[in-house]
C-alpha cells in the first residue's frame, strides 16, 4: 500500500502487512464459524425417536428449545470471535499504534526542551517514513543551529583585535544569522 | 577454555495505543456481533419453518434434526463467514487508507518543516487519533517557529546597533544560549 506520500522513505504501510492482516482475519473468522458449526452440530445431531409418532412430536415440540439453543450458540460464537479478533487487532495494529505512540512521546519530549535523539522504530514496524521525516527535520534544524553558532563564534574571534572591528563583525554575523533564519516561515 | 559471551535478553517492547487500537477493536466486535445477530434471526425463522414442514410432510427418512437442516445450516454458516469477512476486509482497507492519509500528511508536513515551512497546518484530517497526532506535530513546529522568530528579531535588533557595549555583550551571550536551545 505504498503511496505518493511515502516517496523516498519506503511505503507507509507494506502490502505484505495488509495481506497478512486479511489472512489472519480470514482464519480467525473461519475458526469462529467452525466453532459455531460444531456447537450446532452437537445440538442438532441427537437421534430422533424410532417411531413415526415420536418423530412427529419431537419435530413439533422442537421450537421452544430451538431458540435458546441458537441464541446460546451464536452468543458463544460472538464472544469467541470478538475476543480473538480483538486480540488479533491489538497484536497486528501495534505495528502502527506503537510508532505513533513513540512519536507522540518524542514530540512531547522535544517540546519540553529535553535532548531529542534520533528516532528509529522496530524493524517490522510500519510508517517508518514518519521516523525518517522527523529525523530529517531535526537534523536540518541542528545543522542550521551549528551554522548560526559557528557564524557567531567566528565573529567573536575578531574580538582579539580592536573593539570597533569586533563589534562590526558581530553585527555582521547577526545580520547573516537573521537573514539565514528568514527561510523559516 | 573461553566462555561464550552471554548478552542479556532485551525485552520486546510492545506499545499499545488504546486510542488507536480501541476503536478498531470495537468496530470489528460490532461486525462480528451484527453478523451473529443476523445469522440468528435468519436461521431461527428458517429452522422453525423447516422443522414444522418436515413434521407435517411425513416420510421421516432422517436420523436426526441435523439431517433436515444440513444444507440450510451450511449455506447460512457460509453466508455468515463471507459477510463478516468481507465487512472486516472493508474495515481493514478503510483503516489502511485512513492511516496512509493521516500519516502521509504528517510525513509531508515534517518534510516541509525541514525546508523551513513551519506554519502550514499538517491537515491530517478529522479522524480522532490522526487529528490529535497532527495537532501535536503542529504544536512542535509552532514552538520551533516561535523560537526562531524570537531569535531572529533579537538578532536583527542587536545588528541595528545603538546599544552600549556591555548590554550588547550580555544580549549576544543570551542569544547564543537561545540558539543552543533549538533542537537540543
Amino acid at each position: 500500500m505504498s503511496g505518493p506520500e511515502a516517496a523516498g522513505g519506503g511505503p507507509l504501510i507494506h502490502r505484505r502487512y495488509v495481506f497478512g492482516l486479511l489472512l489472519r482475519l480470514c482464519v480467525n473468522f473461519a475458526g469462529g464459524v467452525g466453532i459455531l458449526f460444531v456447537i450446532l452440530f452437537f445440538a442438532l445431531s441427537r437421534s430422533l425417536p424410532g417411531d413415526y409418532e415420536g418423530v412427529f412430536h419431537a419435530l413439533r415440540n422442537l421450537s421452544p428449545f430451538l431458540r435458546p439453543i441458537l441464541a446460546v450458540s451464536v452468543l458463544v460464537y460472538a464472544l469467541l470471535a470478538c475476543g480473538s479478533t480483538s486480540a488479533l487487532c491489538v497484536y497486528i495494529l501495534h505495528k502502527v499504534a506503537g510508532p505513533l505512540y513513540r512519536m507522540e512521546l518524542i514530540l512531547d519530549q522535544y517540546r519540553s526542551g529535553a535532548t531529542t535523539r534520533t528516532v528509529s522504530f522496530r524493524h517490522d514496524d510500519q510508517i517508518q517514513a514518519l521516523a525518517h521525516a522527523f529525523n530529517l527535520w531535526i537534523g536540518t534544524l541542528r545543522l542550521d543551529r551549528h551554522r548560526w553558532l559557528a557564524t557567531m563564534m567566528d565573529a567573536e574571534r575578531h574580538c582579539l583585535q580592536d573593539e570597533a572591528t569586533c563589534r562590526a563583525k558581530m553585527e555582521e554575523a547577526l545580520r547573516k544569522v537573521a537573514g539565514d533564519m528568514a527561510r523559516y516561515r | 577454555m573461553r566462555k561464550p559471551v552471554l548478552h542479556p535478553l532485551r525485552p520486546r517492547i510492545r506499545y499499545v495505543n488504546p486510542r488507536f487500537q480501541g476503536p478498531a477493536v470495537l468496530a470489528f466486535a460490532a461486525i462480528v456481533a451484527t453478523g451473529g445477530a443476523i445469522f440468528w434471526r435468519l436461521v431461527d425463522s428458517e429452522f422453525q419453518r423447516v422443522f414444522l414442514h418436515a413434521a407435517i410432510r411425513g416420510h421421516y427418512a432422517f436420523d436426526s434434526t441435523y439431517d433436515i437442516v444440513r444444507d440450510l445450516l451450511a449455506w447460512h454458516l457460509a453466508g455468515l463467514f463471507v459477510g463478516v469477512f468481507l465487512t472486516g476486509s472493508v474495515l481493514v482497507l478503510l483503516l489502511v487508507a485512513a492511516t496512509r492519509h493521516g500519516i502521509g500528511k504528517a510525513v509531508d508536513s515534517l518534510r516541509g518543516s525541514a525546508d523551513g515551512d513551519l506554519s502550514t497546518p499538517t491537515g491530517t484530517g478529522s479522524i480522532g487519533e490522526f487529528h490529535r497526532f497532527g495537532k501535536k506535530i503542529d504544536a512542535a513546529r509552532s514552538d520551533t517557529l516561535a523560537s526562531v522568530l524570537k531569535i531572529r528579531s533579537e538578532a536583527a535588533a542587536l545588528a541595528d546597533g545603538g546599544i552600549s557595549p556591555e548590554e550588547f555583550r550580555l544580549r549576544w551571550d543570551e542569544l547564543k544560549h537561545r540558539i543552543r536551545g533549538i533542537a537540543p
